[in-house]
């Protein structure tokens, strides 16, 4: 396989007349998982969409291996191996849970590979496979958060995106989720991995980026920002 | 100053040039083209009929035929069958016309859009139903012999003559109509059409202002009827049909429905257009049907449209924002007279009972602003009404009411399909304080917000204001009552000019208040300048004085947020929710935003305001409330709360696994 | 009671085209979110074209309905380019622009074919069944079987196939559907094609039961709009219910109301309507703030 880095450098995204964010650099290497984190506002969302080209980009490059992005449409970055789970779950509400899984795997047919994919899906979450007649929007926050990740890994993405998978959730539900990505992380799976929730993130990755405003005001290893006082100020203005 | 040509004078010379055509064209045309030149007045006056209902207040109205047909029907059988004289019948015509302009209107109650092109559609077929096939309606051969309408020994029989008769009809019409589309009223209905809900927060009553849209237009469309009647002596179902309709509705969006004077163009040209083609009529239809297409996708806002999208795009925005001006906006006193010298209501007229102030009044300062140059006397004639305003704004107060806390919400619950966004919240608003509400993304604040303010009815528990119970209540009944909001997503009208946008919200009447518009115009034109001059002195003090005849879209970002809180202020609140006003301000306006609301407390708000930036939140609130997944999870100083573990973790985050390791560093 | 059933069966064969049309229109706006106005024109093209193949150009009825719906699927894919900039953005507009777009059909259609009409034979010439002393017209039956099979041909596309899911997707959550690699422009038109097919059906199929002309589509689309309204705006078993009530209120109506048939629908469509907007299937909208 080519080096499927995602190199991100001085992006910016702007939209309805404002800067969500002004410039912000960050690479994530095969196999590495890299938060974004930082307060509401900060630009964390706007950046994972500006990726997935689902907002335009206002200035800088975006690199997956030698490809530039910029070039990419939308629909076209699951057929690159990026995988997206958006903020909000947005599963098919009015489809069955294996419907839904199954148009995860839209792009690459739905052939044995896509029964393979879909029985791994049902491993890593086993609820996902008993309830897999229901209707999507039957489902409870926790269970669509685990269907849309599966649905995203429906297409055996190289790198998955996502955006905080654990808002709303019940820390019993985030646990789950938590192991999933933990156990995708050792299956060589690179994350990126939004979220506003910074000790989870500090979790399930080794490196952090913290934005604020827009910019990129912390790096670090999780390790080490977990014992940062900065956090604090950065989420709680002290 | 007297010799210059500005716009207002330009236009008003192209207006007079205009009349003075139109009186003499009757002189160039021969027979056959007077009788084009009377038919395309009729639909002239259909079209405004038409601009007011879809263009003016949103609502999409494809029964405008049916009025049309009403009138001329019902003028057809009353002086047929039952031998009234024309004017008479007229007169009931009319009202038959208002009448099914009031059925109309009830379906847009409930439903929009599509929806309610599909009933208005329906009602116009069923109404072709009807008189294809009523007895009384003569069927498919029609009512012939209607008489000529009697005019002080005028013989109207003659078309020319006729032609003054439509054109003085007409001309009445469309300065009505202008005079509603430019006062309260028709800023309303604008307001409405361009965003419902932020109207409703701004005091508009939707319901009752779509009925007033629907009857404006069955007016319009009564009035060509009975004219038709008058004019033709026959009427039969082929000129009321849906083709008839459709070919209106293209008038009006090919002239541009949003401008009256775009509805009359549109008639006229395509009426002319249509008589140069009546030996191919499925050309002209061709035609048209394409024109209206490539209006719609390339030019929606009509013909007329057009100069003012090529005006725009050449200037840019000259104007710069001056220094916010806390002086301006005055102590309460100085709203309090502020209002007292603005609201004129016309001389010597005896207050009623609901308008003398129910408190002992008080003895405004003589003091006279810069915005109150008007006299003196009205204006103190109005200082009970204006008392009355800003009662509610200094005192007044319901049963069971604590003093000094001006908001409590108790056990607020809500819930949707399901989730619940507000489990149990309790908090109270004191008076004269800043209040920040804070939490993470989905822990229920805007929800909070929303069920304040009228937008949801909560699942359970109750919100007081000023010791009245309010929960459940409609957004423009809260907004009455004194509390107004921003949004988290800007909500500002968008084909409102920046003044037009404060005038929605600063125009405190009720809708019943709108009889004037029929019985004492020069009320409603004398109220109308009086909060001009008030909206202007507002706008100076936030600093927008030079963008006042800008549109939104064309404002800085920055600016627009500014616009927004002077609207919400505009509204002369108790209390003031501030949804997130900094989202997307750089450190410099966030400096001129803290300000801003320092000021508007100090002249006497309360003040509510969502925030993430928890710096500015810091800096500005006295007290702090913290929400976590629909709950509050503390409350107090903002030092203390920011401190506390549980308001920590919530931000935070909590670690699932403590006792994991975390993972290693990549290589 | 012999007149009931006649009644019943002439409503029910009406309200299987109704059902087709709503069908239509249901789809189109399950995945665009576009109403379209059009329909009814779009309804009329198909219905003359398909009687030119049957009656001009001597093609046998079963394959002049699918060349019919093969044509105007192409008319359909033309409209949905040109209004393609104003999808899921101002309602309003998009109403209007299919209005216009429907105006042009019909004025095409009268260049074309003349403003006069024409009538269509049944191409189905066997002697009517007699059931228990009802009369049902064998040419009712077809109508009823052909829009069935329809029906079922289209759940199925929609249910098993992989384009279905992907259209039903679309309608759903465009954004999601995008990440997940599925072109939304290409959906959309394919959506609009089929929804311009099964009108173009219904009004062949109505061809011999209605006079053909350019004004034909008026009525129909109203009825159809009605019953996909009724039924609950984006479902298919909405639009077989909605189509078949609307097909025998208008019978009964016709029967009982003689002329005012029209107006007695509308009445009560209207009032269901406001008591229930979303229809007897349809989901309700969240507004926020």
């Amino acid at each position: 396989m080519t080096d499927q880095t995602l190199a991100v450098e001085n992006l910016a995204v702007r939209y309805g007349g404002v800067t969500a964010v002004r410039s912000v650099s960050f690479t994530v290497a095969p196999g590495q998982s890299v938060g974004l984190i930082g307060a509401n506002g900060a630009g964390k969302t706007s950046t994972l969409r500006a990726l997935m080209g689902l907002v335009p980009r206002a200035g800088g490059t975006v690199r997956f291996g030698s490809r530039d992005l910029g070039r990419v449409a939308a629909r076209n970055m699951v057929r690159l191996g990026i995988g997206y789970v958006p903020e909000g779950r947005h599963v098919f509400a009015g489809l069955p849970v294996e419907k839904n899984l199954l148009l995860g795997a839209y792009a690459s047919g739905w052939g044995p590979e896509c029964r393979e994919a879909l029985a791994s899906v049902y491993e890593l979450f086993p609820v996902l496979a008993q309830m897999r007649g229901r209707l999507a929007g039957a489902l409870s926050g926790g269970q669509q958060q685990m269907l849309a990740i599966g649905r995203a890994l429906m297409a055996r993405p190289v790198l998955l995106l996502l955006d905080e998978p654990s808002m709303g959730l019940s820390p019993k539900l985030v646990e789950v989720i938590l192991g999933a990505l933990q156990r995708l992380r050792g299956e060589g799976l690179s994350l990126l991995l939004v979220e506003q929730n910074a000790m989870l993130t500090f979790e399930v990755t080794s490196e952090s980026i913290v934005l604020e405003n827009g910019e990129v005001a912390m790096t670090g290893t999780s390790a080490a920002l977990r014992a940062d006082p900065r956090i604090r100020r950065i989420y709680l203005g002290l | 100053m007297s010799t210059v040509l500005t716009p207002f004078r330009v236009r008003l010379l192209g207006l007079a040039v205009l009349a003075v055509v139109a009186w003499l064209l009757p002189y160039r045309l021969n027979i056959y083209w007077i009788s084009v030149a009377d038919t395309a007045l009729l639909f002239a006056l259909l079209a405004i009929g038409m601009g007011l209902v879809m263009g003016i207040a949103g609502q999409v109205n494809l029964a405008q035929i049916a009025f049309f047909g009403v009138g001329a029907y019902a003028t057809a059988i009353l002086t047929t069958h039952d031998g009234y004289g024309f004017w008479v019948a007229a007169l009931l015509a009319m009202v038959a016309a208002v009448l099914a302009g009031l059925v109309a209107g009830v379906p847009a109650l409930r439903i929009q859009s599509h929806y309610l092109g599909i009933v208005t559609l329906g009602l116009a077929v069923a109404f072709v139903d009807w008189i294809t096939n009523a007895p009384v309606t003569g069927g498919d051969s029609g009512i012939s012999g209607i008489p000529t309408p009697p005019l002080f020994g005028i013989d109207l029989t003659s078309q020319y003559l006729y032609y003054y008769l439509e054109l003085v009809v007409l001309a009445l019409g469309l300065l009505f109509g202008l005079f509603v589309v430019r006062t309260p009223l028709g800023r309303r209905m604008r307001a409405m059409r361009d965003d419902a809900l932020a109207a409703g927060a701004a005091g508009a009553e939707i319901g009752v202002l779509r009925m007033m849209a629907f009857g404006l237009a069955s007016v319009y469309g009564g009035a060509a009827g009975v004219l038709y009647a008058g004019l033709i002596h026959y009427v039969a179902p082929e000129t009321f049909s849906i083709a008839d309709m459709f070919l209106l509705l293209a008038m009006v969006i090919i002239g541009g429905r949003q401008s009256l004077a775009g509805c009359v163009i549109g008639a006229v040209g395509l009426t002319v257009a249509q008589q140069e083609l009546t030996n191919l009529a499925a050309y002209a239809q061709l035609g048209y049907g394409v024109v209206v297409v490539a209006v719609v996708v390339f030019a929606p806002a009509g013909l007329v449209g057009i100069p003012a999208r090529l005006r725009r795009r050449r200037v840019r925005s000259v104007a710069a924002l001056e220094a916010f001006q806390p002086s301006m906006l005055g102590g309460a006193e100085g709203r309090a007279e502020a209002s007292a010298a603005a609201v004129a209501v016309p001389k010597g007229r005896r207050f009623p009972p609901w308008l003398q102030a129910g408190r002992a009044p008080r003895r405004l300062p003589s003091r006279r602003g810069g915005d109150s140059r008007r006299g003196s006397k009205p204006a103190e004639r109005s200082e009970a009404l204006a008392r009355r305003k800003t009662q509610r704004g200094l005192g007044a107060e319901g049963r069971g009411a604590v003093p000094g806390v001006l908001l409590s919400v108790s056990g607020l619950v809500m819930r949707f399909r399901g989730v619940t966004a507000l489990d149990d919240v309790s908090l109270e608003v004191r008076a004269g304080e800043i209040l920040g509400v804070v939490g993470p993304n989905g822990s229920g604040k805007t929800t909070l917000f929303n069920v304040i303010s009228g937008l949801y009815r909560p699942s359970g528990g109750s919100v007081r204001f000023a010791g009245r119970s309010i929960a459940g209540a409609r957004s423009y009944r809260i907004s009455q009552l004194g509390i107004a909001r921003t949004f988290q997503h800007l909500r500002l009208f968008r084909h409102l000019t920046v003044l037009d946008n404060v005038l929605v919200s600063m125009d405190r009447t009720r809708s019943w208040w709108s009889w004037r518009y029929i019985c004492w115009p020069f009320g409603v034109w004398r109220y109308d300048h009086a909060l001009r001059s008030r909206a202007l002195a507002l706008l100076r003090g936030f600093g927008l004085a030079g963008f006042a005849s800008a549109l939104p879209a064309e404002l800085p970002y920055g600016i627009q947020r500014r616009l927004e809180i002077a609207r919400a202020l505009a509204s002369s609140p108790r209390l003031l929710l501030l949804d997130e006003p900094a989202a997307g301000l750089n450190g410099d306006e966030q400096r001129q935003l803290a300000g801003i609301v320092r000021a508007i407390r100090d002249s006497g708000v309360t003040v509510m305001i969502i925030e993430h930036n928890m710096g500015l939140v810091m800096s500005l609130c006295e007290r702090v409330v913290v929400l976590d997944s629909g709950a509050v999870i503390a409350s107090g100083e903002p030092g203390e709360v920011a401190r506390d573990p549980a308001v920590l973790e919530a931000y935070l985050g909590k670690s699932a696994l403590p006792g994991l390791p975390v993972p290693e560093a990549s290589p | 009671m012999q007149s009931f059933f006649q009644t019943l069966v002439s409503g029910l064969s009406f309200g299987a085209v109704y059902a087709l049309v709503a069908l239509g229109f249901s789809l189109v706006y399950r995945t665009m979110g576009l109403v379209n106005f059009a329909h009814g024109a779009v309804l009329m093209i198909g219905a003359y074209v398909a009687s030119t193949f049957y009656l001009s150009a001597r093609l046998p009825f079963v394959a002049a309905v699918p060349a019919a719906m093969a044509v105007t699927s192409a008319v359909g894919l033309v409209i949905e380019r040109v209004l393609r900039p104003l999808e899921n953005r101002d309602f309003d507009l998009m109403l209007i622009g299919t209005i216009g777009a429907g105006t042009v059909l019909e004025a095409v259609a009268i260049l074309i074919w003349s403003s006069s009409g024409r009538g269509v034979p049944s191409p189905v010439r066997t002697a009517p069944l007699i059931v228990g002393g009802v009369r049902i017209g064998t040419y009712n039956l077809v109508v009823i079987g052909v829009v069935a099979v329809a029906m079922a041909a289209l759940t199925l596309f929609l249910q098993h196939t992989k384009r279905g899911a992907a259209m039903q997707a679309v309608a759903m959550d465009h954004e999601a559907a995008t990440a997940v690699g599925i072109h939304v422009g290409r959906s959309n038109a394919i959506a609009f094609a089929i929804g311009a097919g099964l009108a173009a059906l219904a009004g062949s199929l109505a061809s011999p039961m209605l006079y053909v002309s350019p004004t034909m589509g008026d009525s129909l689309g109203i009825q159809g709009f009605a019953a996909a309204i009724l039924g609950g705006f984006g479902s298919i078993p909405g639009a077989i219910v909605g189509g078949l009530g609307i097909g025998v209120i208008g019978s009964f109506a016709a029967q009982w109301f003689q002329g005012y048939s029209d107006l007695v629908t509308f009445v009560v469509f209207t009032v269901l309507v406001m008591i229930k907007p979303t229809g007897i299937f349809g989901e309700r909208t969240v507004s926020r703030a």
